[in-house]
């Protein structure tokens, strides 16, 4: 175990370079000037030019390796190595960070380290509450549909399975919005903070992940309820919630446990539509904001963290499933 | 199966733990909802409309504008009087004595050299360097630096080319501090509007000790390395009426009341708080649940139902609101006379902008065939064949008054707008007859660019089958991305595109100074040497009178022989706030917001005086009435 642990950790830094690599590629590849204003008012070309050096656009060879450095901690190590990060405070810029993501080239006064600081803890908050409703909702509706296949119940579970799966959570989102802040005057609008702000979208965005869930579940709650060992179980007498939970569910919680590694990195790296329609500060809104400005030291940022959790997640997943079922090597 | 309950068990504590630690604070005194968060509060680099909302509130320029007088008159701020010499050169500004910092410290004239020598500095990256151009030698220390920064050269001291730069503003640009309380600004030419400018919150200052931390000069290039960081909360130091307590990212802000703040007694609300809503639909929920008191940029797709409501409820009290009317009484004032209804919520006014077509004027186009709009006939046939009525009021459905000119009709005092081309399929004919081709026979297929997002393409749709129908060419639509779109503008690889302009000071120039040759606005490489004479001629022009008539000169070359830009409607804002309790936002046309004039009506705070623009004299309202503002009762307010 301790071994899978090491080797994923040693693998992380050589996958996050390849992603790196791939996404500046393509980032860079987006048509137009980051620095020019979309609408109104132009800066004078040379002042363009001036910010283009300054953040090393003008060169693709000379930004990827620049921001390598930095991102990476290299050039963190390097000025404390040289002593240039230590100056007296009276007129010390602003400290450098250990792994600087670089600014945010839309957002002038933020850096990309403070955007994701800012929004990271809030999107994992939310999509770790998402996750978790998720859970108990798609497990009890799996084993519900699979304890009477085919019945009311089950039929009733797979609609709205299907429709969990299907509407997209925008209709979802602003149909919630519109049935209890605004028509009802339960639950609160455009404000983030208190517990009960983070219903509304958490049941928003959990909607697919409990549809899918619940499906996982109920597959393979049907297949193990008709297995050899489960009908030994019932033969010895061993009563039924005993059965579907020790030994039914047990089993037919692997695979939902095996999707729950990408489906919570996901879900806590946030979602566009549903920070857009409940006003929720996350980081989803990031990952299509900064590729329409072509931010691109934003759009690098985003996914690397998105990158760095879905490895993250994944191997969390690994050890809990050899935790949970010790003949997995 | 226990083990499997323990992670989700640690999962759900820690989720609660997070909820629980996160406090919001108390509901501000005043709440409102910006377009978007702010992209950077640092003056010299703004040039987005959220942006200047809120740094109006941080900052204060020598001097502000009033936004509920009728000529948006310029009134004392940090200075407390000034001096103009003979020629309309030299302006001395006198600092008040009681001009605080928000951490007590005076404000200094010095203040203001570093701050505009800040904005002339090509590192900086300021969207509105032009206008510090207009003081004397700073066009000549802009070029100086630049070609010094390009001649650095690795093992180059960039300390000593920072003092040497530092020497070089002493030596050759005319802004000078007299001494702590004395400012001294000689341009480079007469600039009448040049008060107008010190109001602009570009030209408000930052405070030098904070400031300089952050830009150092870089050892490798020369340049200042120029950080972000010190406009955040908790950092910032400003000298406006309040300061920044909150900022976090997307999510909101908080300001209070600036207690050095010299003229504080006339602030009317102790806090206001900032939201950030992004989704249109999401505003209006906020603003009709309470969440909101002012929400400055409607745009949900069923804004036109809001607006179509509130003339509804005119038309129930149309015998009142008509009498109303015809005092001259700001639009504002009108409804708070009129009986309470949640319908009158929504307000549009006309905004210090316009929405127009652009023509691709060079000779060949970018594929290098014949661009058959390089001749003037065949860009006043289109423009005479748009029916912009139709798009005004059937399309975008705000009330937004349909126009023939650049330049709003009365936003800027002593200007009189040219009339302009009228809509007139017949006489569109003749003229692309005449261009040579006669029902639009042998007229290559037009490509109208489009962004997407924001209602573009149906207004398109509109004009491009007005073009069919009456001048019988091809048209067809390119919608891209906005990247995208503005590339294609820069390069001039389109035929007509869309397009739309906002005046940041209250003289023509702000429009018309967008098509000389050359200037980096002009998208549509329009460049005709009679109308940049008339410009050259009103910069040199010291009669004011005389000044304007030679802008109305130019507009008129513009908007009746050579449109270069189809004028198509005049830009409403379109707001929400209840008139019965938000005083202190205005409908001056020229659409700016000063929101430390906020005073919330009934909270037992401030005045609780509700403002509004004085009354226009009859007579005067009868003139003002637009062709759209006669047919759609209240379509303005």
């Amino acid at each position: 175990m301790i071994g899978l642990i090491v080797r994923r950790l040693l693998q992380l830094p050589l996958i996050l370079a390849v992603v790196y690599t791939i996404t500046l590629a393509l980032a860079w590849a987006i048509p137009g000037n980051p620095l020019e204003n979309p609408e109104g008012r132009q800066p004078p070309p040379e002042v363009v030019e001036a910010m283009k050096r300054q953040y090393n656009l003008d060169d693709f060879w000379t930004f990827y390796f620049s921001y390598l450095r930095s991102a990476s901690g290299l050039r963190y190590a390097q000025e404390t190595w040289r002593g240039g990060a230590v100056e007296d405070d009276e007129t010390a810029p602003p400290p450098r960070y250990v792994f600087d993501l670089g600014p945010s080239l839309h957002q002038e006064d933020w850096r990309v380290n403070e955007i994701i600081a800012g929004a990271l803890p809030v999107s994992v908050t939310l999509g770790g509450a998402a996750i978790l409703i998720a859970l108990v909702v798609g497990v009890g509706a799996g084993i519900i549909g699979a304890v009477k296949p085919n019945s009311a119940a089950d039929l009733a579970t797979l609609t709205i399975a299907l429709v969990g799966i299907s509407l997209p959570n925008f209709v979802i989102g602003t149909l919630l919005l519109l049935a209890f802040p605004v028509a009802l005057g339960i639950g609160s609008v455009a404000s983030w903070g208190r517990p009960q702000d983070a219903i509304l979208p958490a049941i928003t965005l959990s909607l697919p992940f409990a549809a899918y869930i619940a499906r996982l579940t109920r597959m393979g709650m049907i297949e193990h309820l008709s297995a050899d060992f489960v009908r030994t179980a019932r033969a010895k007498g061993i009563s039924e919630a005993r059965v579907l939970l020790r030994h039914a569910l047990k089993n037919a919680f692997l695979p939902v446990l095996s999707y729950l590694g990408p489906a919570t990195a996901m879900a806590m790296t946030g979602s566009f539509v549903v920070e857009k329609v409940f006003t929720v500060p996350g980081l989803g809104q990031h990952f299509v904001t900064a590729v329409l400005s072509k931010d691109l030291f934003l759009i690098i940022g985003v996914v690397l963290i998105f990158a760095t959790m879905l490895i993250l997640f994944n191997l969390a997943v690994d050890v809990l499933y050899r935790w949970a079922d010790p003949r997995i090597e | 199966m226990l083990r499997l309950a323990v992670p989700v068990l640690v999962l759900a504590l820690a989720l609660a733990g997070a909820v629980l630690s996160d406090h919001p604070r108390p509901p501000a005194d005043f709440t409102f909802i910006n377009r978007a968060d702010p992209n950077t509060l640092d003056p010299q680099k703004m040039s987005w409309m959220q942006d200047f909302r809120v740094a109006r509130l941080l900052y204060e320029g020598l001097v502000r504008n009033d936004p509920f007088s009728r000529d948006f008159a310029v009134e004392p701020a940090a200075a407390e009087r000034w001096e103009v010499s003979e020629d309309g050169r030299v302006y001395t500004f006198h600092i008040r004595a009681d001009a605080k910092w928000s951490n007590g410290e005076p404000v200094r004239a010095s203040d203001f050299v570093y701050s505009w020598r800040r904005a002339m500095l090509p590192e900086t990256g300021s969207d509105y360097i032009k206008l510090f151009m207009l003081i004397k030698g700073a066009e000549e220390f802009y070029r100086w630096r630049v070609d010094r920064l390009a001649a650095f050269k690795k093992g180059d001291d960039a300390a000593v080319l920072w003092s040497r730069t530092l020497e070089k503003f002493d030596e050759i640009v005319g802004l000078r501090a007299l001494d702590e309380r004395t400012l001294r600004v000689e341009l480079a030419r007469p600039v009448p509007y040049f008060l107008d400018l010190c109001a602009m919150v570009v030209f408000a200052p930052v405070y030098p000790p904070l400031v300089s931390r952050y830009e150092q000069p870089d050892p490798e290039t020369g340049r200042l390395d120029v950080r972000s960081g010190w406009t955040k909360a908790g950092v910032l130091v400003g000298n406006g009426p309040f300061k920044l307590v909150t900022w976090r990212f997307r999510r909101d802000m908080r300001l209070e009341r600036n207690e050095h703040y010299w003229d504080r007694a006339s602030l009317n609300v102790d806090s206001i708080a900032v939201p950030s809503v992004e989704d249109p639909g999401a505003q209006v929920i906020a603003f009709t649940t309470g969440a909101a008191d002012w929400v400055c940029d409607v745009t949900p797709s069923y804004r036109g139902d809001l607006v179509e409501a509130k003339l509804a409820y005119y038309r129930e009290h149309a015998a009142e609101y008509e009498r109303l009317r015809a005092t001259g009484l700001d639009p504002i004032e009108i409804d708070r006379r009129l009986p309470p209804d949640p319908r009158k919520n929504i307000h549009t006014f006309p905004a210090f902008g316009t929405y127009f077509f652009n023509f691709n004027c060079k000779p060949r186009l970018a594929d290098g065939r014949e661009n058959p709009f390089a001749d003037p006939r065949v860009r006043r046939a289109f423009a005479l064949s748009l029916d912009k009525a139709r798009i005004a009021s059937g399309v975008r459905r705000i009330g937004e008054p349909p126009t023939s000119t650049l330049i709003p009709p009365g936003s800027i005092p002593g200007y009189r707008s040219p009339r302009g081309l009228g809509y007139d399929p017949e006489r569109a004919r003749r003229e692309l007859a005449e261009a040579g081709y006669p029902e639009g026979r042998g007229f290559p297929t037009v490509e109208v660019l489009i962004s997407r997002d924001g209602g573009h393409d149906v207004i398109a749709q509109a004009a491009a089958h007005d073009w069919r129908t009456h001048l019988g060419v091809r048209v067809v639509l390119a919608q891209k991305d906005t990247k995208i779109f503005r590339n294609d503008l820069k390069n001039h690889n389109y035929m007509i595109s869309r397009a739309g302009w906002f005046g940041d000071y209250g003289d023509p120039t702000t429009f018309l100074g967008i098509n000389r040759t050359g200037d980096g606005n002009n998208d549509r490489a329009y460049s005709n040497p009679v109308y940049d004479s008339l410009l050259d001629r009103a910069e040199d022009e010291t009669d004011p009178e005389a000044r304007m008539r030679l802008l109305e000169e130019a507009e008129r070359i513009l908007v009746e022989e050579d449109l270069p830009l189809i004028p198509v409607f005049v830009y409403s804002n379109v707001y929400l706030f209840d008139p019965h309790k938000v005083s202190g936002i205005t409908s001056h046309p020229r659409a700016e917001q000063h929101l430390y004039r906020v005073d919330m009506l009934g909270d037992g705070k401030g005045a609780e005086r509700p403002l509004a623009l004085p009354p226009l004299a009859p007579d005067a309202a009868q003139r003002d009435e637009s062709p759209a503002a006669a047919d759609e009762p209240g379509g303005r307010g």
